[in-house]
């Protein structure tokens, strides 16, 4: 098949929504298929959307017998045979409405959701077929859209390169940094654990104020030589080495779409996940006391869930050998991936 | 779709991200231009697309030059000529009614309204700086592309044969190339090397070759060829030839050929390429027909010294031009 992954992006940022069209791309054509990627710039300022939007539906793709479409507003793309891998919404008008991450609810930003919600309807219902790379997502599209969706979930390039390679005494956090990452909740935990257990924070941030303090938090609490922080951009190489030898994986996103590569990669990693239960998408992959632990989003109760993953190594390697498992009865794979995007 | 233009696109994005204190990314915008209606849709979503997280844009193509930003440099080496000179030469899909004309007005006045708001405006040739100087009224310098592998093309002797490499298609008149072939007099050998554009473009070629009895004189090596083979056939050619009609750059076929030390035979109506050929200086600027074209052959075939001190004048002007990636990029950087 001729097919096009069409998606939006922001020059110069490379994140999960360029690697889940990057690492797609690539499969399909391994499966003979030829592709092209097409990535149109978008800004999410509210005050840009509405013409960028019809910027999106005014595009026309020539010569693929199919478009994939991924990140909004990819999928207001109008084509006879348009397939989409939703990943989120314009999330500040939908379900981040009543929120801080909202736009000031004036007559125009409340005309413009509407708006929004009339667009997506159109485009929703033009699709072939819809998928969502989440249940979090697949909810919201049936809440706010009335749409129904299957959830396909995105495989890691390379799935078998994740391999354990013994239990250390760390737990590490590799991981764009950011506030709502939260690597601070493992800062702070980490001055209330009573084992000898270390923690290792690393991954890019660009401008590095957050890295900075969290360098800043681990001094004031004493605890800088038992954490390690490191404002850099991690090697793949470098972090299946760093998660291989781990004890555990931590990872605290607020409310995140999906489960988050970072647990994807413990579990091919045979690593529990240490998550909180505000995380959202990745509940879908971590179970507490199955193959991680869920904890409430406070350090003291993640302390305590680093403590018994220290003390207990036979529920770590319980844990994480559950964790593999549950990638295979989620078929979290690309043969499922492509099966269901060319159907 | 690929052509020269996204080739030198992920080119300047290398040699700009391998720049100390640059980062680049190349961005492609999807382009339909039928029915002729769309070009409005093409105009009006690029001119909506928002491009955050950027300090400077650098345009090369229709209509994805019209992107807004505030720091825009352009390096036109796609304007849409439909809308313009081969409009004037009745070849535009746009038509001569009044829709047409009203599509045309807004394709100009989008131009004028990029050129009027970019910081600089540079071209790839002589060609395109004079038509953007007589249809859109704007001064532009030239600039043209460098070779991306200046290094593999240097003279590496003289076998005697004549290599004209290159896309092959009408546009690029291999036809006559082969015909003029059929009446040169020195015994000249020739080679023609490159991608045919579509089969009948080779099997119009290889017709020829057989109806004209030049199979023991005409080598036709039809097909994609690293560019290491092509260097090749240019160090090792007596001269080479190039006969585009009205080419808006200098194009590759002649830098390289320039660079080995190579005298180009070329026509008086192959646009761009006479800025690198001078006849009787730097090569052979013939007529368009059989005739002429086979006096040119003739002259650089039977005479190599007169070839030789004609490819090395064609060097030393190429040399002059300075043209090379790190020039380039300070000038699309100042």
């Amino acid at each position: 098949m001729r097919l096009v992954l069409f998606s939006s992006y922001v020059p110069f940022v490379n994140g999960g929504g360029k690697f889940i069209v990057e690492w797609l791309a690539e499969k399909l054509r391994e499966r003979g298929h030829q592709v092209e990627r097409v990535y149109l710039p978008f800004s999410d300022a509210p005050k840009d959307l509405l013409w960028q939007m019809t910027a999106f539906r005014l595009v026309k793709i020539d010569g693929a017998d199919r478009v994939i479409c991924f990140r909004p507003p990819a999928h207001l793309l109008q084509h006879p045979n348009k397939v989409l891998w939703f990943i989120h919404h314009l999330r500040g008008f939908y379900d981040l409405w009543d929120t801080d991450g909202a736009p000031r609810h004036t007559p125009y930003y409340k005309a413009l959701r509407r708006a929004i919600f009339q667009a997506d309807r159109v485009a929703l219902n033009e699709a072939h077929a819809i998928f969502a790379n989440s249940r979090v997502v697949q909810k919201r599209l049936k809440k706010f859209n009335d749409v129904d969706s299957a959830v396909l979930y995105p495989p890691l390039l390379d799935p078998t390169a994740y391999c354990n390679r013994g239990y250390g005494d760390e737990v590490t956090y590799v991981s764009r940094l950011g506030p709502y990452k939260r690597q601070h909740l493992l800062v702070e935990a980490m001055a209330q654990v009573k084992t000898a257990v270390t923690a290792r924070i690393c991954g890019a941030v660009p401008g590095g104020l957050y890295s900075k303090e969290l360098l800043r938090l681990a001094s004031k609490l004493g605890i800088a030589d038992r954490v390690s922080i490191e404002n850099r951009w991690i090697s793949e190489e470098e972090k299946r080495d760093i998660i291989g030898r781990s004890l555990a994986v931590a990872y605290f996103p607020l409310d995140e779409d999906s489960y988050g590569y970072p647990s994807l990669e413990a579990a091919h990693s045979q690593k529990p996940v240490i998550t909180t239960t505000d995380a959202g998408g990745v509940l879908e992959l971590v179970t507490h006391e199955h193959n991680g632990l869920v904890c409430d989003p406070d350090p003291k109760a993640v302390a305590e869930a680093l403590d018994r993953l220290y003390s207990d190594r036979e529920l770590v390697k319980a844990l994480g050998s559950k964790a593999a498992e549950t990638v295979e009865k989620l078929h979290i794979n690309w043969d499922n991936v492509i099966d269901s995007l060319l159907a | 779709m690929r052509g020269g233009a996204e080739e030198l696109a992920g080119h300047l994005c290398a040699r700009l991200n391998s720049t100390p204190g640059v980062i680049a990314e190349v961005l492609r915008v999807p382009f339909s231009w039928e029915p002729f209606e769309r070009l409005a849709d093409e105009i009006f979503l690029n001119r909506t697309l928002q491009l955050s997280n950027v300090d400077r844009v650098i345009g090369l193509k229709f209509p994805a030059y019209l992107i807004p930003h505030h720091t825009k440099v352009l390096w036109v080496l796609h304007q849409y000529r439909q809308a313009y000179d081969l409009r004037d030469r009745a070849e535009s899909n746009i038509p001569e009614t009044p829709a047409g004309e009203k599509i045309c007005e807004l394709i100009r006045r989008a131009d004028a309204e990029v050129f009027s708001g970019c910081q600089s405006i540079f071209t790839i040739s002589k060609t395109t700086q004079d038509r953007l100087k007589r249809y859109n009224g704007v001064e532009a310098s030239v600039l043209m592309q460098p070779l991306n592998y200046p290094e593999l093309f240097s003279n590496g002797g003289d076998s005697g044969y004549l290599f004209a490499g290159g896309r092959i298609n009408p546009g690029k008149r291999q036809h006559l190339l082969v015909e003029a072939m059929a009446a040169t007099k020195s015994g000249a050998k020739l080679i023609v090397a490159g991608p045919p554009d579509t089969p009948d473009d080779a099997n119009r070629l290889q017709e020829m070759v057989r109806r004209l009895n030049l199979e023991d004189r005409v080598v036709l090596d039809l097909g994609y060829h690293p560019l290491a083979k092509i260097a090749d056939y240019v160090n090792h050619a007596r001269a080479c030839a190039y006969l585009p009609v009205d080419e808006d750059s200098v194009a590759y076929v002649t830098m390289e050929a320039a660079s080995a030390s190579k005298p180009v035979i070329t026509l008086t109506d192959s646009g761009g390429v006479l800025q690198l050929v001078l006849n009787g200086e730097t090569g052979c600027v013939a007529s368009p027909d059989v005739k002429s074209i086979a006096e040119a052959i003739d002259l650089l075939c039977s005479d190599a010294a007169r070839s030789a001190q004609m490819g090395r004048a064609a060097r030393r002007l190429w040399d002059s031009f300075e043209v090379t990636w790190p020039n380039t990029i300070e000038k699309l950087l100042s």
